[in-house]
């Protein structure tokens, strides 16, 4: 699984206020530790800085390229801003998040991506949002993002699709919906496009203790689809330990095995089975409600795991 | 050629609840009303059985309301100042179940006060033998200090009481265990906020066969496909078999549809849009009746004429005949 720390992300008081100081140590220090957790990528979302992100961004490239060498996302809206971070990156290939198949994102961020060498994270919204039905997001990419690339001859292997998870508190109908698109896009095209998505988008809005169980297994359904790709928090070990699960197939665990059947079942399109579970586990029990509440089996609420 | 008609069949179904308790069980009631137990959509009789129909409820007030429309004050001038000839004479219309909403202020403008309100649910109750469904302000605090006095000068007569919200279904549950009611609980048109209120109530040890959920709906024109979605989503959840759905749902159509322009204005609107009271009617009526199919239980009016027309509607929908051999 290859990991883009979601971690300095302008959505935290801490990293605002580090932001507002240019204090280059907490962003050195929050980059080492996300890549000494195995993040293989950064996001930098510093938000849309419409005054000041010609400075900001090279800034933010200066203080993180000082101390590791992983690729950065620049997670913006600011063109002018991304491009001015690109221009100072030295190290590697850096990554631009996001475009949309909105036309005028369309027609400026490729372009720009192309310009600098720069992988590109196309999100599957067009400009009626973001379609509930798996196909109808495929079709976005198939028929207006991947065109795009083509028009511009923008090389193939740099295009990120990303199919947009939305939370199981209030658009639970999208998580199921998700899933399909990412194993439908990997079949969209030839050779097969890269794949990645937010993967902690799904637990927004949730009480903070019940996220990362939400995350993991909604991870472990969507590594059974085949994603390799996402933003995400590398320092949720217990979300690491489960994709080592899955990737090395470690049936040691009890748990561990219940994550690969999941995953297994999600594989062969298949619906995980109450048989699967052992009931007497509290631990198994939780993932088996929370698999539920993702399939949109049972509504969501905060609740849920005491239902 | 004979045409199979597709057929659902759920696991779950929709609890019973009782409103009401007659003298043998403790409390004064003449009649009670039951619903609630389906196992199947709405109306659809060749899926399941629907062995309770829909109940109307009309919708009173402890006292003359400030902001009725002036059609519903005329219709009801001469009981709009007294409770209990206000009950006794929705009984007379036909109402299945009264719902007293309290006020916040008296009608010289100083705060209820929980005696006054006790007095006036139990004149009701003498006036009216029909089940009670007893709301307050609609003010947490209020509600709280309101309901229960209610709650506990009524024990026994299985009472609803409302609204119970998240901020503080703690108090009214409290009550409601401890005096024998049943509540309703409301939450602002969406499913995971009701379950959620639902996981609550149940935590606290009240008994879901003594909760009824308001899903909160919006009147035509105004929110109701939304309204309609989520009710539609929570029934499909409970015949599914999520047991924190599988509850009846009251809604206030009265209330929803009487706040729209089409129903509050009777001048300077365009000519074709026909006689006010006419109108007026026909929105409550279609309210309620979308409602109807949306799987509503319990739907309070506040017009006889339109508790007339959806008390027909309703025979209709239970004696509609078996599609399947047709």
């Amino acid at each position: 699984m290859y990991i883009i720390g979601e971690n300095i992300h302008i959505i935290s008081e801490k990293v605002k206020e580090a932001l507002a100081n240019r204090d280059a140590k907490f962003f050195q220090d929050l980059a080492v530790r996300q890549v000494e957790a195995g993040a293989q990528a950064l996001d930098l979302n510093l938000g849309p800085r419409k005054k000041d992100g010609e400075e900001v961004f090279p800034w933010m490239v200066d203080a993180v390229e000082a101390v590791v060498d992983v690729p950065l996302s620049f997670d913006s809206t600011n063109l002018l801003g991304i491009e001015a971070g690109l221009k100072k990156v030295t190290k590697a290939q850096p990554i631009i998040n996001s475009t949309s198949a909105e036309p005028e994102r369309l027609e400026k961020v490729p372009l720009l991506a192309k310009q600098y060498n720069a992988r590109l994270i196309a999100l599957t919204m067009g400009t009626s949002g973001i379609p509930i039905a798996a196909d109808e997001r495929v079709n976005i990419a198939v028929e207006t993002l991947i065109p795009r690339m083509m028009e511009i001859d923008y090389p193939m292997e740099n295009l990120i699709i990303d199919p947009l998870v939305l939370t199981v508190s209030g658009c639970q109908e999208y998580c199921p919906h998700l899933i399909e698109a990412v194993r439908t896009l990997q079949y969209a095209w030839d050779p097969p496009p890269n794949i990645s998505v937010g993967l902690s988008n799904v637990s927004n809005a949730v009480p903070n203790e019940n996220r990362p169980l939400i995350n993991r297994v909604y991870g472990a359904m969507l590594m059974g689809v085949g994603l390799q790709m996402m933003i995400a928090n590398p320092m949720d070990i217990e979300q690491q330990e489960t994709i080592r699960i899955i990737e090395e197939r470690d049936e040691s665990t009890a748990v561990g095995r219940l994550y690969l059947k999941i995953a297994d079942r999600i594989a062969a399109m298949e619906e995980p089975q109450f048989d699967d579970v052992d009931p007497s586990d509290p631990e198994q029990m939780a993932i088996w409600k929370t698999v539920q509440i993702l399939l949109n089996k049972v509504i969501y609420a905060d609740g849920y795991l005491n239902q | 050629m004979p045409i199979e008609i597709p057929k659902d069949k759920w696991p779950g179904s929709v609890r019973q609840v009782v409103l009401g308790a007659t003298a043998a069980e403790g409390g004064t009631r003449t009649s009670k009303v039951v619903v609630g137990g389906e196992t199947c959509m709405p109306f659809m009789h060749f899926e399941g059985a629907i062995p309770n129909r829909p109940v109307v409820a009309l919708e009173i007030r402890d006292r003359r309301p400030d902001d009725w429309s002036p059609l519903l004050v005329k219709t009801w001038e001469n009981v709009i100042d007294d409770p209990a000839a206000w009950a006794k004479a929705a009984e007379e219309v036909g109402a299945d179940a009264i719902q007293l909403t309290l006020s916040l202020t008296d009608s010289a403008g100083q705060p209820m006060s929980p005696e006054t309100a006790v007095a006036t649910v139990k004149a009701v109750l003498q006036a009216s033998g029909l089940p009670l469904i007893v709301f307050g302000p609609g003010q947490s605090e209020v509600d709280n200090l309101l309901l229960v006095a209610v709650a506990e000068a009524t024990k026994g007569e299985r009472l609803a009481l409302g609204i119970c919200e998240d901020k503080n279904y703690r108090t009214i549950v409290a009550t409601a265990m401890a005096n024998d009611h049943v509540i309703t609980a409301r939450s602002p048109m969406d499913v995971n906020l009701a379950k959620q209120l639902n996981i609550l109530i149940s935590d606290m040890g009240l008994p879901l066969d003594r909760v009824i959920m308001d899903p909160t709906t919006g009147a035509l024109g105004y929110g109701i496909e939304y309204g309609y979605s989520v009710m539609e989503r929570l029934r499909l959840a409970a015949l599914q078999g999520d047991a924190m759905t599988q509850l009846p749902m009251l809604v206030t159509p009265g209330y929803e549809a009487w706040k729209t322009k089409e129903s509050k204005v009777g001048e300077g609107v365009p000519e074709s849009w026909g006689d006010w009271l006419q109108r007026a009617i026909n929105w409550e009526t279609m309210t309620a009746i979308a409602l109807l199919e949306a799987g509503a239980n319990i739907l309070v009016l506040r017009h006889p004429e339109s508790l007339k027309q959806v008390e027909a509607a309703i025979q209709d929908l239970m004696t509609a005949p078996d599609m399947v051999s047709v």
